[in-house]
Parts: structure tokens; C-alpha cells; sequence
């Protein structure tokens, strides 16, 4: 049971601060929903999460123990447990669907590959890709090769999934497949950061929503009051200009 | 022109071309290969090492690319028995080859490594690969599709390179039909076999590489 706490966060793009006293919790089996305007700092967060960038002060604990991003050995056994979906899929242009999904299992992990390949055919039909195992990504539209990043994700039985805007590289229609599978995942009790723009199915899917502005927290709370009753003039100006359209 | 060809002397003489083109092919993929691991290495370094590292592959590269290859293999050959090392000139060559191959061949690899998507290396870390695993199944796969081209291009000179080899009293293509030209005085018409083969290992060379690389690497050749 995954619990992760970020307390004071801060974390510099060289001189440039982009998160500031970041304050977070991620309980099992939460859904947390990332917003706010482009530059926030909510993909930092991940990024940071998962080691891309170090923390300059303030820690990050997954269940009481205070990752050290300075050794490589804690960034790779945090890495086991938390995997995460980018916005561009980042797929293996070389490998076949199936490929993608199983080498970091078979490959970087040990695990058998014939019980990996048939978990991977489950994953692969769950995101409803059966059909397209021996494809490349290159010969599959966005909104598939976003599932498959999912599904390659998933490969890893990862605790804690990030979802880092990963509706918004695709097309409009074929945002709904993608979203319907992050649904599926949140009803199965999947535990998720999300970030997105898509308010609808922020609000929809998670159990909290927390408001970013200017790399720090400014808003925490259950999506309803959050998208009805902000309390932050920050918040209260962002949410009423998603509402006007 | 007046020449009359007559094969009839040098024919009975094709086996032992034979065996020496197979002295020149051993020559070219045995340099080729080490050359390649050298490359390889040189690469990763020039990309990811450090200073000092970086530093001691660019001397490599910049000594062997801009000095002849046969100086090079001329400088082992009287050099290292100075050293209390004895080589044949077989060994000799291959050693001189494989060196200069290695520091053209970081040069080209480099540009391959460079070309690995930064968006594919960051998914790799993040899946937990290690650096090694990464150039293993990210960079390499893409860099050869890259470099399919320069590489095989490269066997090819080197396969073609091998004939410098009979300076040095190798038995090998060019040193056979230098000894048969004397024995026979037929030098146009063995000089014109010769030709052949060559033209036969380079086929065979640019075969074998393509072969390799989508065996070794999965690289997929697609018609465009």
C-alpha cells in the first residue's frame, strides 16, 4: 500500500525556481487530480517525483522512508514502484507494441518472459489493442500509442501511477479512449497522479484536486468544492475562465 | 590496342586467389569488428564520459584520422619489436587497422549516438534502465539505422584497405597477385581477376553488414 508525502518542495530549473514549499500527499488508492495554467510547476512535481529533476530542499517520502536522490540505487528501486505516462507516449520507435510493453519486465527485471508476454496481451486487450501487438508505433495512431504507454506502464505493476497531460498530444477524438481507460484504472483503485487539462475528467475521476499557480500549492481539495466553491481569488479567477467556454 | 589477353596461365592459379581473398576478408572483418567495439566505446564516451575521458578519445580520434594508416601500421610494425614486441605482419596489420578503424569509426557513431530521441532515453531511465541498458536497447538500434549507410560504406574501404597489407608481405589478395604477376608475367590478366574479387568481397562485405545489423539490432528495412 503505496503512501507518498511531499513536504516543503522546492526544486530549480537552473536558476529558476519552478516549484516552492510544496506540500502534497498521495494516500493509497487516491486519485489525485493536478491543475492550474501552463508553468505551474504540476508536471515538475512528477518530474521531480520520479527523480528527472532533484529536489534543491524539502523531501519526498513513499511509505516513512526519505528517498536520497543522490543514489542512484533509491532513484531505481522508487522507479519500481512508481511508473508514469508522458504526454509525447515516448514509445520505442524500434519495437513492436508487444516489444514495448514487456522488455522493461523481461529485460531490466528477470521476470519469465512467457508469463510477461501473456500479462502483456491482457493489458494490450484492456486498453483494446489486442489486435495491434506486432504493430509499430509508428504505424499507430496517438490516441493508440498513448494506450500503449499506458499498457507499458501497467506491465510494470507499478503502486503509484503519473499521468503527465497525457491526453493533450492527441486529437480530439481520440481523447475519449484514452480517458476511458484512466477511468477504468481509477475504478480498479489504481493509485494515480493526474495531470491534466481536461476539467471534466479532473473533476470526474478524482477523489482530490489540488490548484497550482506559480510552482506552489494554492487550492486543495474535493473536486466539487474546488470547481463550485474555490475559495482562492487565484483559483476563483481560473476555474470561472474554464467555465466561460 | 594490340594486347592479346591470355587467361590460360593464370587460371590454374584461381584457388590460391581464393585463398588469399579469404586472407583479406579475415583481414577486413576482424579489423572491422574490433574497430567497431573500439567505435562503439569511443562513442558512449565522447557522449556520456567525463572531462577527462572525453578528453583522451578526441587525442585518439584526432592522432589516427589525420595521420596515414599506413605510417600507422609502419610505426607498429618497427616500433613495438623495439618494445620486446615481436609481431607478424598478419598481426601487425589487424592490430594497425583495428586502431584506425576504432577512431574513424567513434567519429561516426558518435553522430548516431547523438541521434537517439532525448524523449526515448528519458522513458528508458524512467523504467528503471541503466545507462549500459540504455545504449544497449535505445541508442544502438537507432544509431544503426542511422549509420546502416556510413558503416557499411566504411567496411568497404577497409575491405579495399586490406591490400596495403602487402607492403608488409602478407599473404593476402594484392601480395598473391603481386607474386603471380612475376611468376606468370601475365600481370594485366591477373590484375583483372583480382578486380573481380575484390568487387565480390565488397558485395559480400555490404551483404554481411546489413545481415548483421538486422540481426544484432532488429533494424528494420522498410521499402520507403
Amino acid at each position: 500500500m503505496p503512501d507518498l508525502v511531499i513536504r516543503g518542495l522546492d526544486a530549480h530549473y537552473g536558476a529558476t525556481p519552478v516549484l516552492s514549499g510544496l506540500d502534497l500527499h498521495v494516500e493509497s488508492g487516491a486519485t489525485v487530480g493536478l491543475i492550474g495554467p501552463s508553468g505551474s510547476g504540476k508536471s515538475t512535481i512528477l518530474r521531480t517525483i520520479l527523480g528527472l529533476l532533484p529536489p534543491s530542499r524539502g523531501e519526498i517520502v513513499l511509505d516513512g522512508r526519505r528517498v536520497d536522490y543522490a543514489k542512484p540505487a533509491e532513484v531505481r528501486a522508487l522507479r519500481e514502484r512508481v511508473a508514469v505516462v508522458f504526454q509525447q507516449y515516448n514509445l520505442f520507435q524500434n519495437m513492436t507494441v508487444l516489444q514495448n510493453v514487456c522488455i522493461t519486465p523481461v529485460k531490466i527485471r528477470g521476470r519469465p518472459r512467457r508469463e510477461v508476454e501473456d500479462e502483456a496481451r491482457r493489458l494490450l486487450a484492456k486498453v483494446g489493442l489486442a489486435d495491434k501487438l506486432s504493430s509499430y508505433p509508428d504505424q499507430l495512431s496517438g490516441g493508440q500509442q498513448q494506450r500503449v504507454a499506458i499498457a507499458r506502464a501497467l506491465a510494470l505493476r507499478p503502486e503509484i501511477l503519473l499521468l503527465d497531460e497525457v491526453t493533450a498530444a492527441l486529437d480530439p477524438e481520440l481523447v475519449s479512449e484514452v480517458l476511458d481507460t484512466i477511468r477504468l484504472l481509477a475504478r480498479e483503485g489504481m493509485t494515480m497522479m493526474i495531470v491534466s487539462h481536461e476539467m471534466g475528467f479532473i473533476r470526474e475521476v478524482s477523489s482530490r484536486v489540488v490548484f497550482m499557480a506559480d510552482g506552489r500549492k494554492v487550492e486543495e481539495g474535493p473536486p466539487a468544492r474546488i470547481f463550485d466553491a474555490p475559495q482562492e481569488a487565484r483559483t476563483q479567477s481560473f476555474v470561472s475562465k474554464i467555465l466561460r467556454h | 590496342m594490340g594486347y592479346t589477353f591470355q587467361f590460360g596461365q593464370v587460371w590454374p592459379f584461381l584457388p590460391r586467389l581464393f585463398d588469399a581473398a579469404l586472407v583479406s576478408l579475415q583481414l577486413a572483418l576482424l579489423a572491422f569488428c574490433g574497430g567497431l567495439l573500439l567505435g562503439t566505446a569511443g562513442a558512449a564516451i565522447r557522449t556520456y564520459g567525463g572531462a577527462w575521458a572525453r578528453r583522451a578519445v578526441k587525442l585518439y580520434v584526432t592522432a589516427f584520422t589525420n595521420t596515414p594508416q599506413l605510417v600507422q601500421i609502419y610505426f607498429l610494425y618497427f616500433a613495438l619489436p623495439d618494445a620486446g614486441l615481436v609481431l607478424s605482419s598478419f598481426t601487425a596489420v589487424l592490430i594497425g587497422m583495428t586502431l584506425n578503424a576504432g577512431a574513424y569509426l567513434t567519429e561516426i557513431q558518435r553522430a548516431g549516438f547523438e541521434s537517439a530521441r532525448r524523449s526515448e532515453l528519458e522513458a528508458a531511465a524512467v523504467l528503471g534502465f541503466s545507462r549500459l541498458q540504455q545504449i544497449r536497447y535505445v541508442v544502438l538500434p537507432h544509431a544503426m539505422r542511422v549509420l546502416l549507410p556510413p558503416l557499411s560504406s566504411h567496411f568497404i574501404i577497409m575491405t579495399l584497405g586490406t591490400s596495403m597489407a602487402a607492403v608488409f608481405g602478407v599473404e593476402e589478395l594484392t601480395g598473391e597477385a603481386l607474386t603471380l604477376s612475376s611468376q606468370t608475367f601475365r600481370s594485366v590478366e591477373v590484375f583483372l581477376i583480382v578486380a573481380g574479387f575484390y568487387v565480390a568481397l565488397t558485395l559480400l562485405a555490404s551483404l554481411a553488414i546489413s545481415l548483421f545489423a538486422r540481426a544484432a539490432f532488429r533494424v528494420r528495412v522498410r521499402p520507403l
